[in-house]
């Protein structure tokens, strides 16, 4: 028997469903009630009772694409502040994809304080201890571009279904973008009026982000911003 | 606590400063959106609340009996005392005032005590023994940058607005206040000076000038911070902006 | 002021309510931009802030938990709040709140979710008339849904007293000056489990009974007013 209707606004505490129900994030079962854990949306699906929370921190887990910025460093790797209770630690292996003769080479040259980096969460142990990786071709240490931080829980928002938020931002917003779950995002493009417009737009998909049609508002958003050209 | 600034925000305000750009599109003598609410904490004599952008801090007057200083038997007192809530940003932790939560309150005290703008020497019930004290407390609630123009503005808002308390040994028609200094802040980043430094703007600025100005446009505190410094002509333009955006703030006090 | 004859007279207190009945409360949740998660009460004059950090990172070391988060409660009353003007700083009775404050509160919390890290809650007294525990309590609970960090219910709040021998709720500074017996309650109101109690003065087992009766109908309006005040803060949006 359920309580809520699809997409509704919940609370903590209230009263979702009863019965053999598959309890996934934002709920929690009690007896044989199910209830909400946090303020969020409602995803009911088939048997799946889901909160998507509102807001909240960001909590890693592996495979995750996050952006950290560098704020301490160690004789074979570097600790990152990834937005979120837990710094993700970097090994040099794991940036370089190779071994590092450590007497040899000094890695500083490769990342130093305040760098910012687009990683991997290559694994997370139960005492919260979060591995990274930054191998991979496009990840690594970033030059240049604006970097913008939303709510983590908004993420999912600013990608879309099937990336259809996202490709709305780079094609109309005429910018490049790196989205980290961890609510940090890289934008990079020629015109700087269109990389405000962009930015702007992402504060909005964060506002508004419980609200259908987002992705059309946006893109009208960003049209009118275009049209508007000539400085 | 401290906060790191990533090299890439450091660089993108530093770029946009080059072209006499800002992070928020504002120009470099454009302040933030100001808002003032008087009286809303009934506890107090006086008080205000200031919003400059998503910086809010509220000031509360408190008015007692007190014992005058023992070199200034005929002149009440004035104690600023600031408090950087650790609600206000993760990067305030609560105890004891820490160096900026005590320069704030300085510099607050400088600009109203160095501009007269209370006739202290009125505030006095028996010379020698019992004289007013007017306690200024000054709460910042939610740090976006620039506390310190909006506390000042706060506490003279609140001066301003400040009823005498309910004793038979206050004999005076009003609130001795004449004056309204008011402070404004000019920050540089990449030799470029830009008025009310956001949050962001902080975090990478060379320095920091706060000039206090009343009326007449002469200055009644100053007070640089950071460790950049200032040539005499960044000084000098600094003095204009922070007496044009005074006059502007201070028509904002009513 | 001096001490009035009488506290209740026709059934009606100093400020015009009945005996079972609360001042007017307003919540309003998000209202500060940096904190994670934030509420502001109003409990007739009372005038309450509350602001949540977390989870994050737990400083010092040695102070975190293996496998779970700790929480941290602070109360504090600004200077101006009060009548006479407090010294900043925490004095013996801030503590005291402070302590119960995180006990009413860290039961519903599933702070088992984060090992390592330490939840802030911030509650700051801008205005005071009494009960301002019990706003905090009211705050905090939304800071806290407002933050994200997941819990299984609310906390609501309120104080009883007897003043002229009646009982009665939510009491003025005034009533708490001149009544005998002061209360304050909080509870999960989904269980009815009460999560803090506290009270001085003198009160009968059948008071006692009767002030709880008068505590819980209370808090189940409060909860009301909590919830609501999270679902403001979406629903405006989706008017513009």
């Amino acid at each position: 028997m359920l309580y809520v209707q699809n997409r509704e606004l919940v609370v903590p505490g209230q009263l979702i469903a009863e019965g053999g129900y598959n309890v996934r994030e934002g709920a929690f079962r009690e007896g044989k009630q199910v209830y909400a854990s946090v303020v969020g949306l409602a995803e009911l699906r088939g048997q799946d009772i889901r909160i998507i929370p509102l807001q909240g921190r960001y909590i890693p887990k592996p495979g995750d694409v996050v952006i950290g910025v560098v704020v301490d460093s160690y004789y074979s790797g570097w600790i990152l502040d990834i937005n979120s209770p837990y710094t993700g630690n970097l090994f040099v292996s794991d940036l370089l994809l190779r071994k590092v003769d450590l007497v040899r080479e000094d890695i500083s040259q490769y990342l130093s304080m305040g760098d910012v980096v687009v990683a991997k969460v290559k694994d997370v142990n139960e005492r919260m201890r979060v591995q990274l990786e930054a191998g991979e071709p496009g990840m690594g240490r970033v030059k240049g571009g604006k970097l913008v931080e939303i709510s983590p829980a908004k993420v999912p928002r600013v990608i879309g279904r099937k990336g259809s938020m996202l490709n709305t931002l780079q094609d109309v917003g005429e910018c490049k973008l790196r989205v980290g779950q961890n609510g940090r995002i890289m934008i990079w493009g020629k015109n700087p009026r269109m990389i405000n417009a962009v930015v702007e737009a992402l504060l909005m998909i964060e506002r508004e982000a419980h609200i259908s049609g987002l992705t059309d508002r946006v893109h009208l958003m960003l049209e009118k911003i275009k049209s508007e050209g000539g400085e | 606590m401290y906060e790191i600034v990533s090299s890439v925000r450091r660089d993108y305000i530093a770029d946009l400063a080059r072209e006499g750009k800002r992070i928020d599109t504002r120009t470099m003598d454009q302040f933030r959106e100001v808002s003032v609410e008087v009286g809303p904490i009934k506890s107090a004599q006086g008080s205000a609340l200031v919003k400059v952008g998503k910086t809010q801090v509220v000031a509360g007057i408190k008015v007692e009996h007190a014992e005058p200083f023992p070199d200034k038997p005929d002149n009440g007192m004035l104690v600023v005392n600031a408090e950087l809530l650790p609600l206000a940003s993760p990067t305030f932790e609560p105890g004891r005032p820490s160096e900026n939560a005590i320069e704030l309150a300085r510099v607050v005290d400088r600009g109203i005590r160095e501009s007269n703008a209370i006739d202290l020497d009125k505030l006095v019930i028996k010379s020698g023994e019992d004289v007013w004290a007017v306690f200024i407390d000054i709460y910042v609630l939610d740090h976006d940058g620039n506390l310190i123009d909006a506390s000042a503005l706060a506490a003279i808002a609140a001066l301003l607005n400040a009823k005498p308390p309910e004793d038979e040994a206050w004999t005076l028609p009003e609130f001795p206040i004449h004056k309204r200094p008011v402070a404004v802040t000019v920050a540089k980043i990449n030799s470029k000076l830009m008025i009310d430094p956001c949050l962001d703007e902080e975090g990478v600025m060379d320095a920091r000038i706060t000039i206090a100005t009343i009326e007449d446009g002469s200055i009644c505190a100053v007070q640089k911070g950071g460790i950049g410094c200032f040539s005499r002509e960044e000084l000098e333009q600094a003095y204009e902006m922070a007496r044009a955006e005074g006059a502007e703030l201070r028509a904002k006090l009513g | 002021m001096k001490k009035p004859e009488k506290l209740i007279e026709n059934g009606k207190r100093l400020d015009g309510r009945v005996p079972d009945e609360m001042r007017p409360l307003k919540i309003e949740a998000g209202i500060l931009e940096r904190a994670d998660g934030s509420a502001y009460v109003e409990l007739g004059a009372n005038k309450v802030l509350a602001a949540v950090y977390g989870p994050r990172e737990m400083h010092p070391r040695h102070r975190q938990q293996p496998d779970t988060a700790v929480l941290r409660c602070r109360y504090n009353m600004a200077p101006f709040s009060v009548d006479e003007r407090k010294r900043p700083g925490p004095d013996r009775r801030s503590v005291e709140i402070s302590k119960v404050t995180r006990e009413a509160l860290e039961s519903v919390l599933f702070l088992e979710l984060y090992p390592r890290s330490v939840i802030d809650v911030f509650i700051e007294v801008l205005q005071a008339d009494a009960g301002t525990r019990t706003a905090g309590i009211n705050a905090a609970s939304v800071a806290l849904a407002d933050a994200g960090v997941p819990m299984r219910d609310m906390v609501s709040s309120i104080a009883v007293g007897k003043i002229d021998d009646t009982i009665v709720l939510d009491l003025t500074k005034d009533e708490d000056q001149w009544g005998t017996t002061d209360m304050p309650i909080a509870m999960v109101p989904r269980k009815k489990l009460v999560t803090l109690l506290q009270m001085d003065g003198h009160f009968t087992k059948e008071e006692f009974g009767q002030a709880l009766g008068l505590a819980f109908k209370a808090c189940e309006q409060i909860y009301g007013i909590q919830r609501q005040a999270l679902r403001e803060k979406y629903a405006i949006k989706q008017e513009k």
